[in-house]
């Protein structure tokens, strides 16, 4: 299993960049994680998007319905994309600190 | 502990299968059709050497001398260190794009010995994670991503009013659960979860034509990654729920939403799982968008699509399910300039994310470079659009894209249709 250092810690990843353990996962991270997806800074709209996908997992378990997440943030589906270019699966669940999902992503 | 695993060839040792052991004649042809091999040729790249491994296997148990003395004949018995390297070949370096089979002079299907041992491995609970969770989740919840009814439900009557907005027709439908449809259509899990802009321009091109079409609640997914984890046992499962459906609602037909695999998976598979025969026919969504299109139903302007476009046959649609001129008579109605990728149609390349690769991480860096072959099959062609048929290579060829820089954007053919289509309203 891969590592990413962060701040002297070393923190597991899967091959795809996804952290292994949730419970690490914490805001400055985000900002790590989010470079790696290319994103030098994040916004206050990245964060509406981030904090919602991440209070959702651990409510819930699963990541939400892109449809749940238009509704909650008020973001336009289009938007969402722009604030994530690799997509809200790739790129903003991974930074939120969700597993990466089942399925063709 | 392996005679599970032994077990399963015995049971699947069809004469296709039989006969693609015992023919091979070492020509080594196979080499140069694969994409992994042309990326990085190394012996463990070649098609023959794969089949190699579960050859060894074979002969220990069905070749004469094998049996007596298996050193005489390279015969194997499977054991722990076998079974990794079964692992790496059969999982890890392997798409079962089938490329192979169509220039292996002797018609050895390389693509059916790999699956056997994906199928092997998959007795003895050795499939990697990534690609059994994807199983295991729709077994458990009825479509590979967990998506709920109500969730699915809400995201469709969500999608029934953009839809509104784009036609400008408050009588556009998402219609569900309609019994006496014409079409039952399908959708993959990913489109109702993440990529939703999929579903709203299927059901822009359903609208136009004046479908009678339908979407279920109780059986959607169009995927089936029991064809690619090897399993029978869950594809028969998988494919049992669409058939069932299909016939209670009484359809027509069934259309499978732009998606390689899940295509081939009912299509050409399922009622030999089944071993019995659907109510339904079964077609791919492109087939009836060619259709509408050659009987006048839609009507398309390509100057909406004017970038150059080319388009990447998924294997398992192209090759390997037979749709091969539909989606360029779409391409050539729908874009100005389309421009075709070379080789294509059945002769095509993988673009590197079939046969489940996309959900093993762990041979990640493997599949980027051997999608280096289709890499520049792209560039090539100076497209600023790559069209594919499968959310799978649709995923694929964007990672390609930024790996190898290409700067190109990828759309499954129904976002082009879409885009294109002339609206009765339009005309007037």
């Amino acid at each position: 299993m891969p590592e990413i250092e962060y701040k002297g810690q070393k923190i597991e990843v899967d091959e795809d960049g996804f952290i292994q353990d949730p419970s690490l996962w914490n805001e400055e991270l985000a900002e790590y994680l989010a470079k790696t997806e290319g994103i030098e800074e994040l916004t206050e709209d990245h964060w509406k998007v981030i904090r919602f996908l991440n209070e959702y997992y651990h409510e819930y378990g699963i990541a939400p319905m892109i449809r749940k997440l238009c509704k909650e943030t008020g973001f336009k589906l289009k938007y969402i994309y722009e604030l994530f270019p690799s997509g809200p699966a790739k790129g903003a669940c991974k930074i939120a600190g969700l597993p990466k999902p089942t399925g063709c992503v | 502990m392996m005679d599970k695993a032994l077990e399963v060839l015995e049971r699947r040792l069809s004469r296709q299968l039989a006969a693609s052991l015992e023919t091979c004649v070492r020509c080594g042809i196979c080499a140069d059709s694969c994409h992994y091999y042309l990326a990085d040729p190394r012996p463990e790249h070649v098609p023959a050497y794969r089949a190699e491994l579960l050859r060894r296997i074979y002969r220990r148990h069905h070749d004469p001398v094998g049996r007596l003395f298996p050193g005489l004949v390279r015969a194997r018995e499977l054991d722990d260190e076998l079974a990794e390297e079964l692992i790496k070949s059969a999982y890890g370096t392997c798409t079962m794009c089938r490329r192979c089979v169509l220039n292996c002079p002797m018609g050895v299907d390389n693509g059916l010995i790999v699956r056997t041992a994906r199928g092997m491995l998959a007795a003895l609970g050795r499939v990697p994670k990534g690609l059994q969770d994807t199983v295991d989740v729709h077994l458990e919840s009825g479509n590979n991503m967990a998506v709920s009814e109500e969730d699915f439900v809400e995201t469709l009557e969500w999608l029934e009013e953009q839809l509104q907005d784009e036609v400008d027709d408050p009588e556009a439908r998402i219609p569900v659960n309609q019994a006496g449809a014409r079409v039952l259509y399908t959708l993959n899990p990913r489109e109702a979860k993440y990529y939703p802009l999929t579903i709203l321009a299927a059901a822009k091109v359903f609208y136009a034509a004046g479908e009678s079409w339908t979407l279920s609640t109780r059986a959607w997914d169009v995927t089936n990654y029991a064809l690619f984890n090897g399993d029978d046992e869950a594809a028969r499962e998988i494919a049992g729920w669409l058939a069932q459906e299909a016939a209670e609602l009484g359809v027509e037909e069934v259309v499978m939403a732009e998606c390689g695999h899940g295509f081939r998976a009912f299509r050409w598979e399922g009622e030999n799982w089944l071993g019995r025969s659907y109510a339904a026919p079964v077609r791919g969504f492109v087939e009836l968008v060619a259709e509408y299109i050659r009987t006048g139903r839609i009507k398309l302007d390509p100057a909406q699509n004017p970038e150059p476009v080319t388009y990447h046959d998924p294997c398992n649609q192209a090759r390997n399910g037979g749709i091969l001129e539909e989606p360029r008579y779409i391409l050539k109605h729908a874009v100005a300039d389309f421009r075709e990728m070379h080789p294509h149609g059945r002769e095509n390349f993988c673009c590197g994310g079939g046969g489940g690769m996309m959900a093993m991480g762990e041979f990640a860096e493997g599949r980027l470079a051997a999608g280096r072959v289709k890499a520049e099959q792209i560039r090539a062609t100076g497209a600023k659009v790559v069209a594919t048929s499968c959310h799978n290579c649709l995923d694929q060829i964007t990672e390609l894209s930024k790996h190898y820089d290409l700067g190109i954007k990828v759309l499954n053919l129904c976002e082009v249709v879409a885009e294109a289509i002339i609206l009765p309203g339009d005309r007037q």
